[in-house]
């Protein structure tokens, strides 16, 4: 057989996969209507596809598909130990998508999905029904974005639109929605709502071009930082992951100080810091997936399940991005995980 | 290597023309042919004898990680969409008996036209079958061969190619025309099975691989257990991905005997701190 050097991967999204159930769901058609030359496929049910046996993740991040399916069951969980609630007493979070545009080296999503496809849950309606459920016992605490990057998604899907919509006059609920992406202009036409926080993940320009892929640059999102704020929105920062490498002082030192630079502290709702963890199994799958990550195989350790770097090596890096932000922020604007 | 399962000779045939295989001649339920990097099966008619050949072909060349297989045959097409002599890549089986669904990862470009497969365990006529097609195409072994195939390989590396030969209206099947349009078609397979192999070396690539034999040698001259093994190979996999390539250091390890595995635990410790630079 002749060998052919080079080959090209179907662009991501070539085939919407598409549960029979939702397929006139008014979210499913204005998603399709983005994507007139996709090959659509009818399925069953969105696991048919997304829990395959022996299925790839890092072939399928080279061209992701699209599966569009309703949530069954439960919604909204409680939040897990690993997350940080900044304070809040009645933490969930849920998760409208699996999987993210983006391909971050440490994402733990890799370890936990079986497949790198993209699920959008399109039934939103049955998630503001649960939400509604919840406000009857007490207050909530939601974070939207957790499994993927909702925003960076917007112009796909108006998820984030959907729920500030939803949200904006309920005093008891407040939600996060976290994001990497530098999409803020896809919801700079609304009001801000005073219960939504967007919470933007930094890194240093070295840690976004060599484990981030895909993200857009530390410029474009402090750029939309710095709009959103204008504009009246909360907006929380996390420094979470912080990597350990070479030079990584420096280069979380010129983070900090071009953050600020940009941004006015006493603009900001609060900050987060967390050093990489991962539970044990995921880090597992990833390894056998990516054989040639350094964030993957770096010589963790671990504790109760879950894989971190040492303890010395975690205060220090803790301590000292603390410390960077102490410069800038009082202690309790700032949360530790 | 590639694995190609067919239903008869004629679709066989033109296959083992245009890659130069060869039929091997040992005593074995099914007909088997073998080249450089192709080997193929014929299975004969119906979706338990495609499952069969497919689990045979798979087993006896211990099909692994850098392998794919595909089945490719003829079928019908139920619409006018489909021309006579097309191509089809399909992107959903559908096992009618079962109603079980199969989906391989189509990641690489091509140039077929893709399409729903259905597999009946006998013939069927368009005007004479009652009930509904859900596939845009059908035929007789694909299901059976796919659902075997995931036992084996992932989805991104097992597909079935069909070629339209009538449209479902129980036109008589004339070997030397099977032979001619797949004959025809081979190009594109070849051009498809091109594009896998080179996606595959691309994902594959596996620098610890080159250097099993150095790491076997230090683990055993230094009398490393199990885990400690398991240790040294994610240090040095974590030493490749920033590096790319293996500290010298480590290479004069190989030259080390230990007489104890507390003096093996010695030299572990110095190698873990050469590899963590
Ligand atoms: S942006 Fe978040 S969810 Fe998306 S790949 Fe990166 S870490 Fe994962």
């Amino acid at each position: 057989m002749k060998e052919l050097k080079k080959f090209s991967a179907v662009r991501s999204f070539s085939h919407i996969y598409v549960e029979e159930e939702v397929k006139d769901h008014p979210l499913t058609l204005e998603i399709l209507s983005k994507f007139p030359k996709a090959v659509k496929i009818q399925i069953n049910h969105y696991k048919e596809v997304f829990c395959r046996p022996k299925q790839n993740f890092a072939v399928q991040e080279m061209s992701k598909k699209l599966i569009l399916a309703a949530k069954k069951g439960r919604v909204i969980y409680s939040g897990p130990e690993v997350c940080q609630d900044f304070g809040n007493k009645n933490f969930y979070y849920t998760s409208p998508a699996l999987n993210c545009i983006y391909s971050c080296d440490y994402c733990y999503l890799k370890g936990m999905y079986p497949s790198a496809n993209l699920v959008i849950f399109v039934n939103i309606e049955d998630y503001f029904k649960e939400v509604e459920n919840l406000l009857k016992q007490r207050p909530v605490y939601l974070s939207l974005s957790y499994d993927t990057d909702l925003l960076a998604m917007e112009r796909i899907v108006p998820l984030v639109s959907r729920w500030i919509a939803y949200v904006r006059g309920k005093e008891d609920l407040t939600i996060e929605i976290r994001t990497k992406s530098a999409n803020y202009s896809a919801l700079s036409h609304l009001p801000p709502a005073g219960n939504v926080i967007l919470a933007w993940t930094l890194s240093p320009s070295e840690v976004i071009e060599r484990y981030e892929r895909k993200t857009p640059p530390l410029e474009l999102r402090l750029e939309n930082i710095k709009r959103a704020i204008d504009d009246g929105w909360k907006v929380r920062l996390c420094f979470d992951p912080v990597l350990y490498f070479e030079n990584w002082h420096l280069f979380y030192d010129n983070l900090i100080t071009r953050t600020f630079s940009v941004v006015s502290p006493e603009k900001i709702n609060d900050a987060s810091i967390g050093v990489f963890r991962i539970p044990r199994d995921y880090l597992k799958r990833m390894r056998k997936t990516f054989p040639f990550s350094e964030i993957i195989y770096y010589p963790y350790v671990e504790k109760d399940g879950i894989y971190t770097y040492p303890e010395k090596i975690k205060e220090e890096i803790i301590g000292y991005v603390h410390l960077l932000l102490r410069r800038y922020l009082p202690p309790e604007k700032i949360f530790i995980i | 290597m590639f694995f190609i399962v067919t239903a008869f000779h004629a679709e066989a045939k033109p296959i083992i023309e245009y890659f130069g295989l060869k039929k091997v001649m040992k005593p074995c339920r099914f007909q088997v042919f073998v080249g450089e990097s192709v080997a193929l099966v014929e299975s004969g008619l119906g979706i338990v004898a495609s499952a069969a050949a497919t689990s045979f072909l798979l087993t006896e060349f211990e099909a692994g990680a850098k392998d794919a297989v595909l089945n490719i045959g003829i079928c019908g097409a139920k619409d006018s969409s489909f021309k006579k002599g097309d191509i089809i890549l399909c992107h959903k089986i559908i096992n009618h008996d079962t109603k079980r669904t199969f989906y391989p990862d189509i990641i690489v470009e091509h140039k077929m036209k893709e399409a729903v497969l259905e597999t009946f365990s006998f013939p069927v006529n368009k005007e004479e079958y009652p009930c509904s097609i859900e596939g845009d195409v059908v035929d007789m072994e694909g299901a059976g061969f796919f659902e075997t195939a995931s036992f084996f390989l992932p989805p991104h590396k097992i597909h079935c190619l069909k070629v339209v030969y009538d449209h479902l209206d129980s036109e008589k099947v004339e070997p030397a025309l099977v032979s001619e349009l797949i004959r025809g078609k081979l190009p594109l397979i070849e051009q498809l099975m091109s594009s896998i192999s080179s996606m595959n070396a691309r994902v594959s690539e596996d620098l610890i691989e080159k250097e099993s034999e150095l790491l076997g040698i230090v683990s055993q001259n230094l009398k490393l257990s199990f885990t400690m093994t398991q240790q040294l190979k994610h240090l040095v996999r974590y030493y490749l991905a920033r590096h790319r390539k293996l500290p010298e250091a480590l290479r004069d390890f190989a030259n080390v005997k230990v007489s104890s595995k507390n003096e093996g635990k010695v030299y572990f410790e110095r190698i873990k701190e050469i590899l963590r630079r």
